[in-house]
């Protein structure tokens, strides 16, 4: 790795009373596809919008290749890409000529844009619809070249908004075919999605943003470990809430690695959940507990969202 | 700001609107249709060549009731057809052909001649505000022409009876009034002559219609580029062009220039098609004529942008916009020609956009004068677009809300 290229400290965007960023700090090595994960609503794209120079923050700042997009706006304009989540093209337009305008706006001209404008279709493999107007395109290769569009220029750093949204799964899969092609070529990503199951399969380092805030970050493996690298044993027992005594005990049994419980639930995460399982149920039984349900399952992102805030990833 | 790419965010969005066939409709094929509609609907109205009928039924044999048919059917702009009873007369009026009827009584001679009082009985349509004053002002105009000259040999033959008693005044006055009427219609004492006012020329409907619906289709196509720019606003286009290294006066200044090209270019085809293929007059002055309709454009591209500014969505400006347009186009002589206004409604008129494009159009097209008559309406579209300018890019919103 080169070193970070994104370095983002505390960054805050208000509008009127609602605080959609509160705070947030991250760095981006050279190289990475950084994953933001969170639910609709979240922030990402507020974020993603102040590291391309769309939004101002409210306080905060965040450093691309040493440039500050609070004050060096320009400069950090010509190093990165921006693939909004929204289809930004002119759909009467066909793909070569909406590429060729986005093209013009970053100075390129003559024939090397139009080389560069035939490598890009060739990459998001439409340049045998170059001279189709867009509008006749599907939603999957509508955002195909979108992505495009916001790769002309060579950027160092692309940020991806969602760009799966809507995309049925074959062009689902060329678009992570292009993200890793991108990757290849040296270029930096930051990829927000509420799709767990993408991060997990394209990201290096993740972070889970909720209500404006980052509530964890790491790599997949990191984040998982939160949860108990062999499992969790998720339960639900009568009487609800547990005496101190309870956890206590769980905590101390073989394996366990940590202890949740709130109301009826119990979660026990553990280095080896089948191996675990024995011992708690003797204590609960010890301590005159009934299960009224019982659960193992490996750890996910989807838990790991659960267990830090409480509700699902899709809500 | 960079010229070239201001110059290449023009060309998009003139690219962008030539591929739009609604932009097509909207700037050129329904200004051209409604020119045509309204001007060979109005035009014989207007020119003169259109003839309102009067139905005439006639129970009197006799000379005067000749004479009265015969004047009124030698009147221009009056046909007359003859109807065989009163009762179909009364009726057939306000049908979309006959204007008016005429009953003609059975001793209208017999009366008019021994200088008795008689009534002309003429059926109207009281909803037709435009053909019922002509009408009966032509039947009453003939009647009291034929009433005057009836009475003056009247009294001249009762002067002459004072000096020869045995003088049979209504022999003499049924004698002498045809002679009196040939007399006066071959040389009436009281004649008038028409003439064009100085500078004015006589004018097809084209020449009011076309400046009249192009400024008014004009407004609508800027109206278009304001939903355009709002558009790209929405879809995220402008928002990625923000994030282009673009400045925002390249990006509004682009699509202005797109917009004021594209209003230009409509103006000057509607004019070009109102002249060569309608014969539309186009005045002394073509120098005058574009500077007029150049400042036209700038100002409702301007206004364009205000409206851009001032609305949240795509549809508050669709239906502001709407309102606006139509508002001016009636008020400002788009539809109607502002003489006929009354004096108040003439300066009301005259905070729109329509009244000086309008007001400089005509000077050069139907007054006939030459450039100097446009700098007064041409200097106050200027200003009037400038201020629209500059609130316009005071208040316009780059990102939605």
């Amino acid at each position: 790795m080169a070193g970070p290229i994104v370095i983002a400290e505390n960054l805050v965007k208000r509008f009127d009373k609602l605080t959609a960023v509160d705070g947030v700090s991250f760095t981006i090595e050279e190289g990475w596809i950084y994953g933001f994960l969170g639910p609709n609503g979240a922030g990402k794209s507020t974020t993603i919008s102040m590291l391309s120079t769309y939004l101002d923050p409210t306080a905060g700042d965040a450093v691309i290749d040493g440039f500050s997009v609070a004050r060096e706006a320009n400069r950090v304009k010509r190093i990165i890409g921006f693939v909004p989540q929204d289809i930004a093209l002119y759909p009467t337009l066909t793909a070569a000529q909406n590429l060729k305008f986005y093209g013009k706006m970053y100075g390129m001209r003559g024939p090397g844009l139009d080389n560069r404008c035939r490598e890009m279709l060739e990459l998001v493999e439409l340049w045998d619809r170059r001279d189709d107007r867009v509008e006749t395109f599907s939603g999957g290769m509508k955002r195909r070249i979108n992505m495009a569009a916001g790769l002309l220029h060579h950027p160092r750093f692309l940020l991806l908004d969602e760009p799966t949204v809507g995309v049925d799964p074959q062009s689902r899969e060329h678009i992570f075919e292009t993200i890793f092609k991108i990757r290849e070529s040296g270029t930096t990503i930051l990829y927000t999605t509420h799709y767990m199951e993408e991060v997990e399969l394209l990201c290096d380092y993740i972070a889970i943003v909720d209500k404006g805030k980052m509530i964890a970050q790491g790599t997949l493996k990191q984040l998982l470990a939160m949860l108990g690298e062999g499992g969790v044993i998720e339960l639900e027992v009568a009487p609800p809430g547990c005496p101190a005594e309870l956890v206590d005990r769980i905590s101390r049994e073989s394996g366990v690695t940590g202890v949740k419980h709130e109301n009826e639930q119990l979660l026990v995460s553990s280095s080896n959940a089948a191996h675990s399982l024995p011992p708690v149920m003797r204590v609960l039984e010890e301590q005159g507990c009934e299960v009224s349900s019982l659960e193992i399952y490996s750890p996910n992102l989807e838990r790991l969202f659960i267990h830090l805030t409480g509700k699902e990833l899709r809500e | 700001m960079n010229p070239r790419k201001l110059f290449d965010i023009a060309l998009k969005d003139l690219l962008v609107v030539g591929k739009d066939r609604g932009s097509w409709i909207l700037l050129l094929i329904t200004p051209l249709a409604i020119i045509m509609v309204a001007s060979f609907a109005l035009g014989p109205a207007f020119s003169g060549q259109l003839k309102s009928e009067l139905l005439v039924t006639n129970h009197d044999p006799g000379q005067a009731a000749a004479e009265l048919v015969s004047r009124l059917g030698g009147m221009e702009g009056l046909s007359v057809v003859t109807a065989g009873d009163e009762e179909t007369t009364s009726l057939t009026i306000g049908d979309e052909r006959y204007k008016a009827g005429l009953v003609i009584p059975a001793d209208f001679t017999a009366r008019v001649m021994s200088g008795q009082d008689t009534k002309l009985l003429v059926y109207v349509d009281p909803t037709d505000n435009v053909n019922r004053p002509f009408m009966v002002g032509m039947i009453d105009g003939i009647a009291s022409r034929m009433s005057g000259i009836v009475a003056s040999v009247r009294v001249a033959v009762e002067e002459v009876q004072k000096f020869a008693p045995q003088t049979d005044v209504n022999a003499v006055v049924a004698d002498a009034v045809p002679m009196a009427t040939k007399q006066m219609s071959a040389n009436p004492p009281v004649d008038t002559e028409i003439s064009n006012a100085t500078g004015l020329q006589e004018v097809n409907m084209f020449d009011t219609q076309v400046p009249g619906y192009s400024v008014m289709f004009l407004l609508f196509g800027v109206m278009l580029g304001a939903e355009m720019l709002l558009e790209e606003r929405d879809k995220g286009t402008l928002g990625r062009l923000m994030v282009a290294p673009v400045s925002r006066s390249s990006i509004l200044g682009g699509k202005l220039v797109a917009q004021f090209v594209i209003a230009m270019a409509q103006m000057t085809i509607l004019f070009s098609v109102g002249h060569f293929v309608f014969g539309m007059n186009l005045g002394n002055s073509l120098p005058g004529l574009v500077l007029i309709i150049a400042v036209t454009a700038f100002t409702a591209t301007a206004g364009g942008l205000l409206l851009a500014s001032v609305v949240r969505t795509r549809r508050q400006a669709t239906s502001l916009g709407t309102l606006i347009v139509i508002l001016m186009s009636a008020l400002g002589g788009s539809w109607w020609p502002l003489s006929i206004v009354p004096g108040f409604m003439l300066v009301i008129g005259h905070f729109t956009i329509n009244a000086w494009a309008l007001d400089g159009i005509n000077a050069l097209i139907i007054k006939g004068q030459g450039f100097s008559a446009i700098l007064i309406p041409a200097g106050v579209l200027f200003i009037y677009g400038a201020v629209c300018f500059a609130i316009g890019l005071k208040m316009f919103r780059f990102r939605g809300a």
